[in-house]
């Protein structure tokens, strides 16, 4: 009876929580008078359906790039580390992937693997200057990352409209990548094996934070940045080393999305559908509990591919997607708060 | 004002703070209430103010039952408190911190400043409690401070004040202003509470005692008819502990050698300090809070860079190099603050077990931990140090303050390093955990360690030191060899400057 | 260039764009002196931009139309405090959720109510005309910055000195203050520190709704998809670089308005689009570092 008392207690505010995200949910239908059956069996439909698992197969290829994404950003927030610039470090590695590809000769497997490492030097750098930027001038990371987006953005959006441009195809976007460098689909499927890497990344990331001496010391430093000091972890450097992997991973993730999917560089292709963003409250969903990431992903990624299947079949305008993505962070962010907070608390009774 | 308290039950959770409290309050008397750390002094006065609510019994005053729905009630009860910790905003003027909650609004609700500032002349005037409005709060002194709280709580015509433990970071002689006050304020015909818990003032300045131990009242009664002797029994309930056995010992060689040391402080520098540390000795290092033990202490630990002088650990100069290196080199450091700097709240006991000491080959393979071994190793500080927690899993969060700080001291210790630093060691925990972490640093000691103990507890450092240095404005004041220490003499150093004091003390 | 930034038209053009990163700024202040680190002023301002196209729409009148950004913003304020304050979520977390809250429901109700993607304009959305001032308009130079603006942005201006003035003698300024330094003193006097922190996050969302309206319905007449385009963000900065002192703050708004108003104007000269339109952010960027760093160094100097 007590036991049964204790789970109610511990299941109860979730179920609130649920009821509450779904009330929203259908107000949002009812305010664009959707068909409430149409519109989640095409939700449903466009997250996992499709002829031969079309549909499931580009949730999963969206998957790849949020999970990434998410083990990115979740790297830095164990370590206290607020980068939310990993927008950011993802378009540099997605532009260096792409011109190293389109400019570099050579054997196709060895451009695709200096792109794939050019792609990840490139992120790595990219969240280095925020975290120089807060070492050694002050400037807190949590800004400097988010600052450091919009110039990348640009610097982009320039090279695929000027000097990298393909023109003769008439839009903002890079010469195509050889062919003989993308990746492979996996057999019978438009799925490419991009998701392969992010399953490595996520095996790195769990190893990384359970079983190294390296994750150990970024966990600490994360949970308490005074307590690292006082026993004399070498903070400064496990921040620039922790910056430097969420960035390598963000610039994977870029290449990923240029040899696997675009075959190239479009202008506002990492930009425009929020991966970095998406991959952030992926992490925040699930409190950064590294094996959860991509099944947090995943869902983010099935949120967006159904929405798109909801607009398909009922008529609702797409975007909901970001609401719904919106509301179940505010309504979770509460309950899982996880290390992100506890660093500035810190006290609770003695 | 009459107060009467009668069956008041305070619980946090499953914790009673305060276990069936009765009490009165007379107006014009000095009331002491005294009690070990934790005994629930500060707790029942809290519930006085409205700032907890008790879970039973009731407050009565000038016999009319009263409820608080939060401290507001209670101050236009006529209600004032002066909390241990100030609840000042540094970044505001005295004026604005005296009206802060308590603002006369003019139109718009636009704070009436000249009115204030004219009620406050005349507070000022008749309680001879005066301090320049206009200077920011964060330029005063503790002492001025403490004034400011003061007209707070006159400015809201409180008739009965309650002080917590406000000697604890005065002077003696801002003490003395401040208990001249206390005595104006009874003259004047308002009750006092004076939460504390040394004995002098209580002897020095009270018409009341009342004791209390582990959330119960255990003593109530006139000075008069009380001892000394008997409230201390009182508060640790029973006879008093017998003083530690030091086993006498030859100290050894020179662990720690510090020369000329400053460090930068806002104001001004800390330093020059000078002196050696050998094995096998504890010095204590005394002091009221704020004199600069805390940046002695970053400057030795490395937290912090010095501007000058010379540290040497083990015969090896240190000054440059970062704490992660000085602890390899042989120091290990028991921070004030296990909170912030001695533990990782939510990470578990293994974790904060095997921090800094994990450079260790047992604990590692390559780059990865061996968990079983850091496991191992938590399971066997838990048994060792008695420390009570459901198991090397659970987060430290979970822990009491004083099994928090067992953790701290077991790890520290575990290191067995030459030199020791522990700063606060028995800060804010209970008197079983105070004993055996006394015990701990008697034992390093006896086995050849070098220990310095820095404590704002006048007690502890004449209990467990061979050697006190006293610091003063910065400064080491003086030096006194511990069998010939006692509380004037030490205290006298605490309050002056080494030449004059010296000359008085030898 | 100099020709350039002399050219009147350059000058008589930046209020336009100090007013959103100023209001939206100013709302910031209130957040930050009460202790809320509310990072959500992007979310804010965008959320008042859609909300003033929508009320100038369907009344017909600017005014109803800056009205009803008020209350989207304020809403927003109230859900920022619902989920921060009261469900004790991370400021952070809450804020991003806001911020990606924002974009979604204009984006989404874009297209349920209007039935269109990526920017609504119209004729029938009532825009806030310019108020000329008869005198100060004859004045060389700054005449044209000062006469000729629309309401909101002498309704910042007034704001700057009203805040100042707020916050330093009022008693809820005086609160503020206190909830953002020693949020205890405030319990133990007898006042909730939520709750004021509660009114300076609605009011800062009125603000933002205000900052909002201004690039709606008062620059143009249309809302276009993440139309603040990171001005909350720079305001975030500019409050973070005062640390909430309204004068700075005004400072600050004015030059990062005034790269922003620089970088529409260089756009004839032959740089690329791509340059310019980075021109603020690298100019917030590099101010964001000068002064970092100069106030590092002060500090580490001050211990001397």
């Amino acid at each position: 009876m007590k036991f049964a008392n204790g789970t109610m207690r511990a299941v109860l505010p979730w179920a609130f929580t649920v009821l509450w995200i779904a009330a929203i949910i259908f107000a949002l239908l009812l305010f664009v008078g959707a068909p409430f059956g149409e519109a989640i069996s095409g939700f449903l439909q466009g997250a996992f359906g499709g002829r031969r698992h079309a549909y499931l197969m580009a949730t999963l290829s969206r998957t790849a790039l949020i999970t990434g994404m998410a083990i990115s950003v979740m790297l830095s927030f164990r370590a206290g580390l607020f980068n939310i610039g990993g927008e950011g470090q993802l378009v540099a590695g997605g532009l260096v992937a792409a011109l190293v590809a389109t400019l570099l000769p050579g054997p196709p497997l060895v451009v695709l693997v200096v792109a794939i490492l050019a792609a990840m030097l490139a992120g790595a750098l990219w969240a280095l200057i925020a975290g120089v930027l807060q070492l050694y001038m002050g400037v807190p990371l949590l800004v400097g990352s988010l600052l450091l987006n919009y110039p990348i953005r640009y610097i982009a959006s320039y090279a695929v409209a000027h000097p990298f441009r393909d023109v003769p195809s008439g839009m903002v976007q890079s010469h195509l990548v050889p062919q003989e460098t993308w990746l492979a689909y996996f057999p019978g499927t438009r799925l490419d094996i991009g998701i392969l890497f992010t399953l490595a990344a996520t095996a790195f990331a769990l190893v990384y934070s359970y079983w190294t001496v390296h994750g150990y010391h970024t966990r600490l430093n994360g949970l308490s940045a005074d307590f690292a000091r006082t026993v004399g972890l070498p903070v400064r450097k496990l921040t620039l080393q922790t910056l430097a992997i969420s960035g390598a991973i963000a610039g994977l993730v870029g290449a990923i999305a240029v040899f696997g999917i675009h075959h190239r560089y479009i202008d506002g292709m990492l930009v425009q559908p929020l991966y970095a963003w998406t991959g952030i409250i992926a992490v925040l969903l699930v409190g950064m509990v590294p094996w959860a990431v991509p099944l947090s992903g995943f869902f983010f990624a099935a949120v967006q591919t159904g929405a798109a299947g909801m607009e398909r079949a009922a008529g609702v305008p797409k975007e909901i997607a970001l609401v719904i993505q919106a509301v179940i962070i505010l309504f979770v962010a509460s309950r899982v708060s996880g290390a992100l907070s506890s660093k500035e608390r810190g006290g609770g009774n003695a | 004002m009459r107060i009467a308290l009668s069956g008041v039950t305070v619980r946090f959770g499953p914790v009673t703070a305060v276990n069936q409290v009765s009490l009165g309050i007379e107006p014009g008397e000095i009331h002491a209430l005294v009690g070990e750390n934790g005994a629930g002094k500060s707790t029942l006065m809290n519930m006085l103010f409205g700032l907890v609510t008790p879970a039973e019994g009731t407050i009565a005053i000038d016999g009319v039952e009263r409820r608080w729905a939060s401290p507001q009630d209670a101050i236009r009860a006529g209600l004032g408190m002066v909390h241990q910790h100030f609840m000042l905003q540094d970044s505001m003027s005295v004026l604005e911190n005296i009206v802060l909650c308590a603002e006369p609004v003019g139109r718009f609700g636009f704070v009436d400043f000249a009115g204030a500032r004219a009620r406050l002349d005349a507070i000022a005037e008749s309680h001879g409690v005066s301090i320049d409005l206009d200077r920011q709060l964060g330029r005063l002194s503790v002492g001025e401070r403490q004034a400011v709280e003061i007209l707070k709580v006159l400015y809201r015509e409180a008739d009965l004040l309650i002080l917590d433990e406000p000697t604890a970071v005065l002077t003696p002689q801002e003490k003395d202003r401040l208990f001249d006050t206390l005595r104006s304020f009874r003259a004047a015909g308002k009750a006092i509470v004076l939460i504390t818990h040394k004995l002098d003032e209580v002897v020095e300045i009270a018409d009341r005692v009342s004791v209390m131990r582990a959330g119960r009242l255990v003593a109530s009664s006139p000075l008069a008819e009380t001892s000394k002797e008997e409230i201390a029994r009182g508060i640790v309930g029973g006879a008093l502990p017998a003083p530690r056995i030091r086993k006498a010992q030859e100290p050894g060689d020179v662990v720690l050698a510090v020369d000329a040391l400053t460090v930068p402080r806002r104001g001004q520098d800390v330093g020059p300090i000078s002196f050696d540390l050998r094995a096998g000795e504890i010095v204590g290092i005394a002091g009221v809070s704020g004199n600069g033990q805390a940046e002695l202490v970053r400057a030795l630990t490395g937290l912090e860079r010095l501007r000058s002088g010379a540290i040497s650990l083990c015969g090896q100069r240190i000054e440059k190099r970062d704490v992660g290196a000085r602890r390899r080199l042989g120091l290990s450091y028991i921070p004030e603050d296990r909170q912030r700097m001695g533990l990782a709240l939510g990470a578990s006991v293994t974790e904060n077990a095997n921090a800094g000491r994990d450079d260790r080959k047992s604990f590692t393979i390559g780059p990865f931990l061996r968990h079983s071994a850091m496991a191992r190793f938590a399971r066997a500080l838990i048994d060792n140090y008695r420390i009570r927690v459901a198991g090397p899993r659970a987060a430290a969060a979970t822990m009491s303050g004083g099994n928090k700080q067992k953790l701290v001291v077991g790890r520290e210790l575990g290191r067995s390093t030459p030199l020791v630093i522990a700063e606060n060691p028995t800060w804010g925990v209970d008197i079983g955990a105070i004993d055996f972490i006394h015990g701990e640093l008697m034992r390093m000691r006896d086995a050849g360690h070098a220990i310095l103990l820095i404590s704002t507890e006048l007690d502890e450092v004449i209990a467990l030191s061979d050697r006190i240095l006293v610091m003063y404005d910065g400064r080491v004041s003086g030096e006194v060899a511990g069998g010939e220490a006692s509380r004037e003499r030490v205290g006298a150093l605490m309050t002056s400057r080494a030449a004059d004091a010296l000359g008085k003390v030898a | 260039m100099l020709e350039l930034l002399l050219d009147p038209s350059f000058a008589a053009s930046i209020p336009r764009f100090v007013t959103p990163i100023l209001l939206a700024a100013l709302g910031g202040v209130l957040c930050e002196r009460a202790g809320v680190f509310n990072i959500a002023l992007e979310g804010f301002l965008l959320t008042g931009a859609f909300a003033a196209v929508l009320g100038a729409y369907f009344s017909g009148s600017p005014y109803l139309g800056a009205g009803v950004a008020m209350a989207a913003g304020m809403t927003m304020g109230l859900i920022f405090a619902e989920f921060n304050l009261r469900r004790g979520g991370d400021a952070i977390v809450v804020s991003i959720a806001i911020n990606l809250l924002a974009a979604g429901l204009t984006t989404f109700l874009l297209r349920a109510v209007f039935n269109v993607t990526g920017a609504f304009s119209d004729p029938a959305i009532a825009g806030f005309g310019s108020i000329r001032i008869p005198l100060i308009e004859d004045i060389p130079v700054l005449g044209p910055v000062l006469s000729g603006q629309s309401i909101l942005f002498y309704l910042a201006l007034a704001c700057v000195p009203l805040l100042h003035v707020f916050l330093a003698r009022h008693r809820l300024g005086l609160r503020i203050r206190a909830a953002g330094e020693n949020a205890d003193a405030l319990r133990a006097g007898g006042v909730s520190p939520r709750r004021v922190q509660l009114l300076a996050l609605v009011a800062c969302g009125a603000l933002c709704g205000l900052g909002g309206a201004q690039l709606s319905i008062a620059n143009v007449n249309l809302f276009v998809e993440n139309m603040s385009a990171g001005r909350g963000w720079i305001a975030v900065v500019a409050v973070l670089l005062t640390r909430g002192r309204p004068w700075p703050l005004f400072f600050i708004a004015l030059l990062f308005g005034a790269v922003d108003s620089l970088s529409f104007r260089v756009q004839g000269l032959g740089l690329a689009q791509q340059f310019t339109d980075m021109m603020p952010y690298l100019a917030t960027l590099v101010v964001l570092v000068v002064l970092s760093w100069w106030r590092a160094r002060r500090a580490r100097g001050g211990a001397s």
